[in-house]
């Protein structure tokens, strides 16, 4: 079987991180949720992936190339106007051979290997399959009413009503006639999901571990929480240099050619990605990942948070609850204030547009190549745009 | 208890003979086995752990023959390990056979043959059974003879399967006590303890009796009486249980396939004929008394009951728990329902045998089809929920609720308490109840799974409601318990300033059944209780109804349905405290269709 990951699309709800990279490409505890994917396909057996590209194609066509170094084919299909899934799909007919095929969309991360499941389901059942998930709230999804025999019995995208179903969790098992349906309607992929419920039926397959779509900034903090809740082990490569006392505790992974300072506590699960320094005293607290060839400064405190690589943290600076984007460089004393005085919910603001994230404990969100000088403050939920420089706080 | 399985085939039946016992693991899943005939020759495997274990280690699948016996064991007699699981050979290597049940005299038999210098592997009673089969048939010479001499000798609860090298064409079947059924095919016939077991090949089935052997081949059958030596002649029925509704499908648990049941298995409860039900109704205003009677899961559905019959009938039954039956005597003109998923409850059994000796009359709601208490009673109510494979009784509780509920309307119309108006009313009421769960099932699961994993690391609970929600609010902390291994304790909401209020502290999570806004004294008292928690700074959940402002108000995280009729409203409560200790137990990693320590169904005492 072949699978088809959409990995074209452009939401701008991922600003300030999706200006410069497509959503499969942001990287997560030291991977790309797009190698993740590729991965847990190749583990499911499936090796024949054809990926749709658009926004930021070079960035993937660098990195993962022909696929080989993976181990898998990636045939390329260009989807020249960003007209949605169907037609994005819809460009893959020739490249599928008239079998079933897996439809995976490109923004999704789990925790463990969905296609597994899915394929089973299939070769049970022998129907088209959707993989379902119960998310926290189902109002930005598609939601499915399931029968008692699990067959998807209704679709209702994005309801008003205040209700917390099932939803479709990015991940289908398709067949051939998908391409008749999305001719017939004008590449509507709901409809045509509609149409099969109403005709030959759609079976669900139920994925209870986590699970996480990617729609908004702070969704890149879920996710690597998830990532990091499943390790068990603590893996340090055998080129990392431990300076004078360095305290490890829990599931702390440790790249090569690593070097932290004396005196730097880093508590699990956390990690640390090739070729970066930590100064002495620093504390890395868990659910940090600090990308390759950084460098975190004396006496800072990372926690919950997410560095894409190439990052600089100045010295005693705290970074919580925040994401830095790729080559983001920081002077001395970067506070990101990561909850308000009265732990109300924080509202974060983008592109003249509010959102209210629910949480009360959200820090920073900045962009690739933001350089920011010394002492700055930045208040819960603030969205620093791509490039931006910010000269230093100085008071004389 | 314990699933036994046989084939009698002219191919290859390893894949099937394995594939009969692992749809029938959740009788029993310490160790397994199965034994094959292959050209004259016996081949035996068996080991500890669940099937898909046994198998990684024994090839169960891969084994050849046409012919052969398997056998999924839940310890009763002796420990749990490779040589006490079957099937269990004889000493000679002869013969071989399954057994479900407990043979009582085993101990004196095993002397007799130990001074006779046969040596024992196992502790179990079964391997003094097939011992008496290879004496038996060393003096008799004839296979069919020597299987009866050895009944013969044997006292208590048993089915049996044997084969033999000495007719590699027939598997001997025995019945007593024990469930077993045979399953006939197209050139292969089938044994097993339930449906199950064949369910996947046949769809045709004989129920056997107590007392009942049968001389299998695959092409013929003869049930003869133990006793008699005469024939027997009996129905074959055509089961109409759907496959799929068997297997697990996309779900990943069979509770969480079994709740989505629910809709489905109330509609079977609607269809089940009005003649039936008010049949069951009129043994109640025959009777000079009846009591209800459950154990487990089953005895919270008879406290519901209690609840249907006064409110719709004005008519009070008490609920008993089948083990302490014994606190009342019953005599001729009384009346015992019994309550039983399986129908092979041994407590319900025992306390309905007393019953009948007394000369009371019985009657039972039973899920499984020829199970002995279907068989028992009186008067029997099949409920035609389809098999429940996960351990916790979920839809099959439901049903049995519902079943009631039905028996107690038409209660109260024959006793004119209910005019025919206020029936029929209640009565569409009903009949809409599975689109409402359908929909309660799809547009709640998120809030009620986000209350599960933010609460999964409460250690103690107090489930509480009044009025018929106390019953149901036992029944659900019974579940939670079962499937969570979390202390849960359901109770009145009025009981709590009578002592309980002493616990109540912000670890100590509460949650709260809340009637309709329209039950307003049994919504009151409720919301008083939940002020109480409140106040003393417990932590309320409630599962409540839409638009319940004042509730609303007290609870920390809430559930809220959509409005319902107050004789479905209970109901849909009890499914979504299903749900809730379902999503509990997930979120803990627990084994959720076979919780540590239980069964299926308790068979033994």
């Amino acid at each position: 079987m072949k699978a088809v990951i959409l990995a074209a699309n452009r939401s701008t709800r991922l600003s300030p991180f999706i200006e410069t990279r497509c959503k499969p490409m942001i990287r997560i505890a030291g991977q790309y949720i797009l190698e993740n994917t590729i991965c847990y396909l190749k583990e499911a057996g499936i090796h024949d992936i054809v990926l749709v590209v658009n926004h930021q194609q070079e960035m993937i066509r660098q990195y993962f190339g022909s696929g080989q170094t993976l181990g898998v084919n990636l045939e390329y299909v260009v989807q020249d106007e960003l007209k949605g899934i169907g037609h994005a799909l819809s460009l893959c007919r020739s490249s599928l051979e008239k079998k079933p095929f897996l439809l995976v969309y490109g923004d999704v991360m789990t925790d463990n290997n969905p296609f597994l499941s899915i394929l089973q389901t299939y070769s049970e059942t022998d129907r088209e399959v959707a993989l379902i998930a119960l998310p926290e709230s189902s109002k930005e999804f598609g939601n499915v009413y399931l029968d008692h025999e699990m067959k998807i019995s209704r679709l209702v995208e994005k309801p008003q009503a205040n209700q917390a179903n099932y939803v479709f969790a990015g991940m289908f098992v398709l067949f051939p006639k998908i391409f008749e349906l999305l001719a017939e309607n004008q590449h509507d992929i709901s409809r045509c999901y509609e149409q099969m419920i109403a005709s030959s039926g759609l079976q669900a397959c139920l994925w209870e571990q986590g699970w996480i779509d990617m729609i908004h900034p702070w969704h890149i903090l879920d996710a690597n929480r998830m990532l990091m809740s499943s390790w068990k082990t603590a893996e340090i490569d055998s080129t990392v240099k431990l300076l004078g006392h360095v305290h490890l505790e829990g599931a702390v992974r440790i790249g090569p050619n690593v070097k932290i300072e004396s005196g730097t506590v880093l508590k699990g699960p956390c990690y640390i990605g090739a070729n970066s320094y930590v100064g002495n005293n620093s504390l890395i607290r868990n659910y940090s990942a600090i990308g390759p060839d950084s460098i975190v400064g004396y006496g800072s405190e990372l926690k919950n948070c997410v560095l894409f690589g190439n990052n600089d943290v100045g010295r005693l600076s705290f970074v919580g609850d925040s994401v830095l984007g790729e080559n983001v460089k920081s002077g001395s004393g970067l506070t990101t204030v990561n909850h308000t005085v009265d732990y109300s919910r924080i509202s974060c603001s983008s592109n003249s547009d509010t959102v209210e994230t629910g949480l009360t404990k959200l820090g920073a969100f900045i962009g690739d190549s933001v350089s920011i000088g010394a002492r700055h403050t930045l208040g819960p939920g603030s969205i620093v745009e791509s490039g931006k420089i910010i000269a230093d706080c100085i008071t004389l | 208890m314990c699933g036994i399985s046989g084939i009698v085939h002219s191919e290859n039946i390893g894949r099937n003979l394995f594939n009969s016992i692992r749809n029938l693991e959740y009788r029993g899943y310490d160790s397994c086995g199965m034994a094959m005939l292959n050209e004259g020759e016996l081949d035996l495997r068996k080991n500890i752990g669940g099937i898909d274990e046994v198998n990684a280690l024994e090839n169960l699948d891969k084994m050849q023959g046409s012919i052969g016996i398997a056998h999924t064991r839940w310890a009763t007699h002796g420990g749990v390990t490779k040589e006490n699981s079957h099937p269990h050979l004889s000493y000679k290597q002869e013969f071989v056979i399954v057994h479900n049940g407990i043979i009582s005299n085993y101990q004196e038999l095993r002397e007799r043959l130990i001074s006779q210098d046969v040596v024992f592997e196992s502790l179990t009673d079964t391997e003094v059974f097939v011992n008496l089969l290879e004496e038996s048939y060393a003096e008799l010479k004839d296979l069919e003879r020597a299987f009866l001499a050895a009944l013969q000798q044997i006292e208590g609860s048993y089915s049996i399967v044997m084969l033999s090298t000495h007719d590699p064409e027939h598997l001997y079947c025995v019945k007593k006590e024990s469930p077993l059924l045979l399953g006939l095919g197209e050139g292969c016939n089938y044994v097993g303890s339930d449906l199950n077991a064949f369910l996947e090949y046949t769809r045709q089935a004989i129920v056997l009796d107590d007392g009942e052997y049968v001389v299998l081949g695959r092409d013929d059958y003869q049930i003869r009486n133990v006793q008699t030596g005469k024939i027997v002649e009996k129905a074959v029925m055509h089961i109409d249980w759907d496959v799929e509704t068997s297997k697990k499908g996309g779900y990943s648990h069979y509770m969480l396939k079994e709740i989505f049941d629910e809709p489905q298995t109330v509609r079977q409860a609607l269809k089940i004929p009005r003649e039936q039900i008010s049949g069951l109704a009129e043994m109640f205003t025959e009777a000079s008394r009846a009591y209800l009677m459950g154990v487990g899961t089953t005895f919270y559905v008879a406290n519901i009951s209690q609840y249907f019959f006064s409110n719709l009938a004005d008519r009070y039954y008490p609920a008993l728990s089948s083990d302490e039956f014994s606190v009342v005597t019953v005599e001729s003109g009384d009346l015992v329902l019994a309550l039983s998923q399986s129908g092979e409850t041994y407590d319900t059994k025992t306390a309905l045998g007393y019953a009948k000796t007394s000369g009371a009359q019985t009657a039972a709601v039973v899920n499984v089809m020829g199970s002995a208490i279907s068989m028992m009673v009186d008067q029997v109510i099949m409920q035609g929920s389809g098999p429940e494979i996960c351990v916790v009784s979920t839809k099959a509780a439901l049903a049995q609720t519902f079943i009631m509920l039905r028996v107690a309307l038409e209660l109260g119309l024959m006793r004119e308490f209910l005019s025919q108006d206020v029936y029929k009313k209640h009565q569409q009421d009903l009949e809409l109840f599975p689109e409402m769960i359908q929909q309660i099932l799809n547009e709640q699961s998120g809030f009620v799974r986000n209350i599960a994993r933010s609460t999964s690391h409460v250690e103690h609970w107090l489930f509480l409601g009044c009025g018929v929600y106390y019953p149901v609010a036992m029944e659900s902390a019974l579940k939670m318990k079962e499937v969570t291994y979390k202390h849960a304790e359901g109770m009145p909401a009025g009981f709590l300033k009578h002592g309980t209020l002493s616990m109540v502290e912000p670890t100590l999570h509460s949650l709260f059944f809340v009637p309709l806004l329209e039950q307003k004294v049994l919504h009151d008292r409720t919301l008083i209780a939940m002020e109480q928690v409140k106040t003393r700074g417990g932590t309320v959940i409630g599962i409540m109804f839409q638009g319940d402002e004042r509730a609303l108000a007290v609870c920390d995280q809430a559930v809220q349905l959509p409005q319902l009729s107050p004789l479905c409203a209970p109901l849909a409560q009890m499914i979504m405290a299903q749900m809730f200790s379902y999503y509990a137990a997930l979120d803990l990693g627990r084994n959720i269709d076979k919780p540590r320590n239980l069964a299926k169904s308790v068979t033994v005492g």
